[in-house]
């Protein structure tokens, strides 16, 4: 589906919440990368999906009424071979019916499992008088606690992308600390610019959050996604 | 349409009064007293004349034509009601000081969006309510009573406070501590906000420096690309008042909820080249340095003492605020090699060189020689408020030195006795950024820098 159908069908189910994998299909047909998120429907397509991904895979509960995916037990990383992708479907539904009885599941999005980088935190939110605003920041614990993060009014220039990430304060820790291998910056500038073009031209978004990106010595790609859209 | 509010070439006041004391009389003596040349029509359905002008029962009774109507009505009906006459008279530009709008809420915010109802339908521009509107040599319609002209300067202040033109305004016009041109307090901005005054003024020729204080954003996209747009040509300083670190917003998203009104706004400051400014005096101390000295070309600072001490607690401040103590060239070294009893270094220490030629010879000849080394793109001078120093004050070769070598510097003076001390504060002061702290000077000189290097990278 295309960003436009993507937000009509949504507007027709009256939610303002948008999958993972909805997400992920906007933000790629933006030209962010993210890593390759496709629904299963049944156990039997969870396997085949995951054969043609390629293991090792991560199962998440799909579920526009469960937004806290770990929380409800909807979220299996790892899993090497077709067994482990069976087991994993079961146990997640088992866990999410139970932790939302009323929950309208859909499926299970199945992803390949991206190899861990740096991690990075952008995102998108509307003010209601300065409109869009992008973020960017390091994941994890450093914008749990310290929010360590930088923002700017939509639209950006390339400039002002790279002042939004020579402006936090754990910057060394993109520069490659203790060993790791350093960020590709300049792509992370690039997304960001890419991120800001995007929302300047589709206000019917609200909120987004890309957290976390991955971030290596070459790109970077989008581990998990979320859309809101205004009401 | 700005330029009836600022240059108009008739007012009327609505609400005039005849008796000294009453904000209606104060308008109107502030309006006599400044040099507005055009003609004045007090209004007031009970009186005949106030200071010398004839006085009409209402804006319709008035026979020419009224460019700017002002307003210091009791009630807000009756101010609503006035803004029907003045669509009538088809008046384009109202000020309304009087308070009870928005700001109270309940049938405030009424009354003040049916002001908005007629303004709209009519083409009218109001400034205000709940503000003192403009004080500036032309006209003045302040009700704080102003004991002297007002300048002929660079500098316009703008803001959402009735301190800013009625506190700030008599005390920089008294004193002469700045070089104003005008004050705009805009309250609770019905209509006339800081993105229409921003771009007025970053088209204004006159004016080369913009400090403003607000509340709250009107509308924060569009000042981000005003601002963009005038802070790229002219210091753009700015105080946001109400910064709350807590989102204000119910956000479902992890970014939600670390934006905070305050992150944003500092963001838009960052990404537009605004200069934050984070109290009033900052607001007019940073507008001194930018209105006063040249731009710097880079962060490279010579600090200039005659103790030790203060040197290294200078030092330490500039190293924090983002600036450079570069060593003197070999050339500067050896020019001066004479007036100092180690080989110079920064900061630079004129003791030995008062007690050879004394403070006058010293701040004639050592400092500029200083201050003109390439290494150097401006200098913090530490000055004492004692007898020694007021000859060279008296002869104002600092500013002299300034105009010459065509570097900025910024003086701070934390010594003395007060009667020498006032005399640089007040006299010196009026023509030089004069800082009674180190880290006030230091900070106004840093943020001056990052302006000037700002500024190289545009036009490069």
């Amino acid at each position: 589906m295309t960003t436009a159908q993507i937000l009509s069908s949504a507007r027709e189910e009256k939610r303002t919440v948008l999958t993972e994998i909805e997400a992920k299909q906007i933000l790629s047909e933006a030209g962010i990368n993210c890593t390759a998120t496709v629904l299963a429907t049944s156990k039997e397509q969870a396997v085949s999906i995951s054969d043609e991904i390629g293991y090792p895979v991560v199962l998440k509960i799909s579920s526009v009424d469960i937004t806290h995916k770990s929380d409800s037990g909807g979220v299996k990383v790892n899993l090497a071979d077709k067994e482990a992708v069976e087991q994993a479907y079961d146990e997640i539904m088992k866990s999410c019916r139970a932790y939302a009885p009323e929950a309208d599941i859909e499926g299970v999005a199945v992803q390949g499992m991206a190899t861990v980088g740096t991690e990075i935190i952008m995102g998108m939110i509307k003010d209601v008088s300065f409109g869009p605003v992008v973020m960017f920041g390091l994941g994890g614990v450093l914008v749990e606690v310290l929010k360590d993060v930088s923002f700017r009014i939509v639209p950006i220039e390339k400039a002002d992308a790279v002042d939004m990430t020579g402006e936090i304060q754990g910057k060394k820790l993109l520069e490659g600390y203790r060993g790791q291998d350093p960020a590709d910056v300049p792509y992370l500038q690039e997304m960001l610019v890419k991120l800001s073009d995007f929302v300047n031209v589709t206000p019917e978004i609200e909120e987004i959050d890309m957290n976390p990106v991955f971030a290596y010595k070459d790109g970077a790609v989008v581990v998990d996604a979320r859309i809101i859209l205004s009401e | 349409m700005m330029e009836l509010f600022f240059k108009p070439k008739s007012v009327a006041v609505i609400g005039a009064s005849g008796k000294p004391g009453k904000l209606g009389y104060v308008i109107v003596k502030n309006i006599s007293d400044s040099d507005f040349s055009g003609d004045v029509y007090p209004v007031n359905p009970k009186s005949d004349e106030i200071l010398g002008y004839k006085v009409y029962r209402s804006v319709t009774d008035i026979p020419g034509e009224v460019d700017l109507v002002v307003t210091a009505l009791p009630t807000p009906k009756l101010t609503v009601a006035t803004m029907e006459e003045c669509a009538k008279k088809g008046v384009k530009a109202v000020i309304i000081e009087s308070a009870g709008f928005a700001e109270m809420g309940g049938d405030g915010k009424v009354f003040q969006q049916q002001i908005v109802d007629i303004a709209k339908k009519n083409g009218i521009r109001v400034m205000g309510p709940n503000c003192s509107g403009i004080v500036s040599r032309d006209i003045v319609t302040s009700i704080y009573p102003m004991t002297k002209k007002v300048a002929r300067g660079n500098v316009v202040l703008l803001g959402q406070s009735g301190l800013l033109a009625a506190g700030m305004a008599s005390d920089i016009v008294e004193n002469e501590s700045l070089n104003i041109s005008k004050v705009c307090s805009f309250g609770n901005k019905c209509d006339v906000n800081e993105n229409d005054l921003l771009e007025y003024f970053g088209n204004e020729d006159d004016v080369d420096v913009i400090s403003m204080y607000l509340e709250t954003v009107s509308d924060g996209r569009n000042l981000t690309r005003i601002a963009k747009k005038v802070a790229a040509e002219k210091p753009v300083i700015f105080l946001s008042g109400g910064r709350t670190e807590a989102g204000a917003r119910a956000a479902m998203s992890h970014t939600g909820s670390i934006a905070s009104n305050a992150k944003i706004v500092e963001a838009a400051a960052k990404q537009t080249g605004m200069i934050m400014a984070d109290d009033f005096t900052e607001l007019k101390d940073f507008a001194k340095v930018f209105s006063t000295q040249p731009l710097p070309k880079g962060n490279r600072i010579a600090v200039i003492t005659l103790a030790g001490s203060v040197g290294v607690n200078v030092s330490d401040l500039c190293a924090s605020h983002g600036l450079e103590l570069p060593k003197l060239t070999p050339e500067t070294t050896e020019k001066l090699k004479d007036m100092f009893d180690t080989p110079v270094s920064n900061p630079v220490d004129l003791y030995f060189s008062v007690t050879k030629i004394g403070f006058t010879k010293t701040l004639e000849t050592t400092f500029p020689d200083a201050l003109r080394d390439p290494n150097i793109d401006a200098a913090v001078l530490i000055l004492a408020g004692f007898e020694y120093t007021q000859e060279a004050v008296q002869k104002k070769i600092i500013q002299k030195i300034v105009q010459e070598v065509g570097k900025p510097v910024v003086i701070c003076m934390i010594v003395g006795y007060n009667k020498y001390k006032n005399v640089i504060m007040d006299e010196m002061g009026k023509e030089l950024p004069v800082f009674p702290s180190l880290i006030s000077g230091v900070k106004a000189l840093s943020k001056l820098c990052e302006f000037g290097i700002r500024r190289n990278k545009i036009s490069a």
